[in-house]
């Protein structure tokens, strides 16, 4: 708190003008609100969205909730496992898929490209985090489903269409803050290395990305979390059956689409149920960023 | 002057000459909501309100008078023929099984249907076909096309949970066109491509060709009458509200554009 600005006081030395003192502290409660707004509505959201989910607590059971298998709101049977199960079926495939390509790109970025190359290259990866995710969605189905579908005579809608679509959509953020965190590792470690007489293949390999770990570990987890709260790219290419998918190319549903598909008709319990699930996808994107938290806790510290 | 009568009208009686509540079907409600815009901008001092609440409520509201209008997408049960309602149908709505053109199969009877939308037919073979694989495609359960095929080809048979789900009649055309193994329904008025380039399959189903006149006939298993209902003969705007519905500024615009058949196409039955 040392420097606050000094209040003015009269007869004593005066650091700053009266009227400085006062823009400064306007500017500083500014901030603070700003920041306190936007905790308060996260805040207000949960508890809103908690109390609109708790009658399937109190009413339903939230043990039955998490652990059923059928999701049909005609018979008011409510249990999501396969919505999970399909939101991490979705998702595990996409980083599988995404990770080493997004790893890869920020490696060649970060440690491999030329200035010049670089200068465009980089610029792509940036555009393709900023498509908004319907238009993803709509490339997915019109062409990668269609293009499923004729390899594998199924509808082509399912867990397989929905991984490529995700992975293109993920591979910006991850490359993005991977490459920040490649970077991020002092350029004396790497002339350390050659001058060791290793190959630019062994210091990227043994000795920059391993420092860059915990860096590239966070970008996956951000990444996971834009996988599993994606929603309309999901919703268009997944086929929204809400039951364990038999196989890669069958459809399923996940949390954030079944969310979007019931929400126009959805009254009483079915409603609720809707909010519970968007209270447990609260509670999966806090996991997420308090591992992020924690592992930059640990870098800081090593 | 005209607020002054409303005004002295609404003290006196619940029901004003200015305003019309229609009530009921879901199915209706975009041709009733799109005429009611309509009919308003032309009679600026009248006011239509429209509701879908289900063809049930509505059939009940305009029986006890809560509304001057019930739509329904069903015809009236036996204990409601003795309410005095006045039927006057607006459109028909029927709903089309569709494949592949690749698909050699050309006929379905409702009971396959019914097993096939269960899930429990699983390849063609079974019905007539290619030794292929089923894909069903349903419709999400917000839609009306999915209630009525449900209501008039499953009944208490429930939807196998396996199928994809799809939200819009245009997805569904597009997938099953494209795919050889698939099957879906859609309302008879979207069978025909009017965007697009790629085509359908209409089965026949019990052996009947579905079209606009086979639907109107009631030949077609799979069709229904929309009708809208009043307590005694409608009267005054609920009459002139009737007679814009039926006209062909709507007939030929929004019930067709809904994917419906205009009530003319039946003729006088």
């Amino acid at each position: 708190m040392t420097e606050h600005a000094a209040p003015p006081q009269t007869g004593t030395l005066q650091l700053v003008s009266r009227s400085t003192y006062i823009k400064e502290s306007l500017l500083r409660s500014l901030f603070f609100l700003c920041a306190f707004v936007f905790v308060l509505a996260v805040a207000l959201i949960f508890v809103f969205v908690g109390w609109k989910a708790w009658p399937i607590v109190a009413d339903y059971g939230l043990w039955r909730f998490i652990s059923g298998s059928v999701w049909s709101s005609g018979t008011e049977q409510f249990g999501i496992l396969p919505l999970i199960a399909g939101s991490f079926l979705v998702t595990l495939g996409a980083l599988a898929l995404g990770t080493p390509l997004a790893v890869g790109t920020a490696v060649f970025l970060s440690d491999v490209a030329s200035p010049r190359v670089r200068s465009f290259v980089r610029p792509a990866v940036e555009l393709l985090a900023g498509v908004p995710s319907v238009v993803y969605g709509f490339f997915g189905i019109i062409l990668l489903r269609s293009i499923v579908a004729r390899f594998t005579g199924t509808l082509g809608f399912g867990a397989f269409t929905a991984w490529i679509v995700l992975a293109i959509m993920i591979v910006p953020t991850i490359a993005a803050l991977s490459e920040d965190a490649l970077r991020s590792i002092p350029e004396g470690i790497r002339e350390a290395s050659y001058a060791m007489g290793a190959t630019q293949w062994q210091t990227i390999y043994k000795v920059v990305v391993p420092a860059a770990k915990i860096g590239i570990i966070d970008a996956i987890i951000l990444g996971m979390g834009r996988a599993i709260g994606e929603t309309m790219a999901v919703l268009m290419v997944v086929g929204n059956a809400p039951v364990f998918p038999k196989g890669v190319f069958a459809p399923l549903s996940t949390m954030t689409s079944q969310i979007v598909m019931d929400m126009p008709y959805a009254v009483g319990l079915h409603r609720t149920a809707l909010f519970a699930m968007a209270a447990m996808l609260f509670i999966f994107s806090m996991l997420l960023v308090a591992t992020v938290r924690l592992s930059s806790r640990l870098r800081s510290r090593s | 002057m005209l607020a002054l009568v409303s005004a002295t009208g609404c003290s006196s009686a619940q029901e004003r000459a200015d305003r019309v509540i229609v009530t009921g079907s879901t199915t209706i409600l975009p041709i009733a909501e799109q005429a009611a815009e309509t009919f308003m901008s032309q009679h600026p001092s009248s006011s239509v309100l429209v509701s879908g609440l289900g063809s049930s409520a509505g059939i009940e509201a305009v029986s006890a008078g809560t509304s001057q209008m019930g739509t329904s997408s069903r015809d009236l049960k036996d204990e409601e023929t003795s309410l005095g309602l006045v039927d006057a149908p607006i459109a028909y709505d029927g709903i089309a099984v569709i494949v592949s053109p690749k698909n050699p199969v050309e006929n379905l009877t409702t009971k396959q249907l019914r097993a096939i939308f269960a899930g429990e037919i699983t390849n063609w073979k079974t019905v007539g076909g290619d030794d292929r694989a089923i894909d069903v495609v349903n419709r999400d359960e917000a839609s009306g096309t999915r209630e009525a095929f449900k209501k008039i080809v499953m009944g208490d048979v429930g939807f196998a949970p396996a199928a994809a789900v799809l939200p819009g009649t245009g997805q569904v055309r597009d997938v099953v066109a494209r795919a050889t193994g698939a099957i879906g329904y859609i309302s008879i008025g979207f069978v025909k491509p009017r965007f697009t380039g790629v085509s359908v399959k209409a089965l026949r189903v019990d052996g009947i060709v579905a079209s606009e006149k086979t639907v109107a006939d009631n030949s077609y298993p799979i069709g229904r009458k929309l009708h809208f209902f009043t307590k005694g003969a409608p009267t005054g705007l609920t009459k002139e509200f009737i007679d814009f519905v039926l006209s062909d500024e709507i007939q030929k615009g929004v019930v067709v554009d809904a994917g419906f058949i205009p009530i003319a196409e039946g003729g006088t039955r």
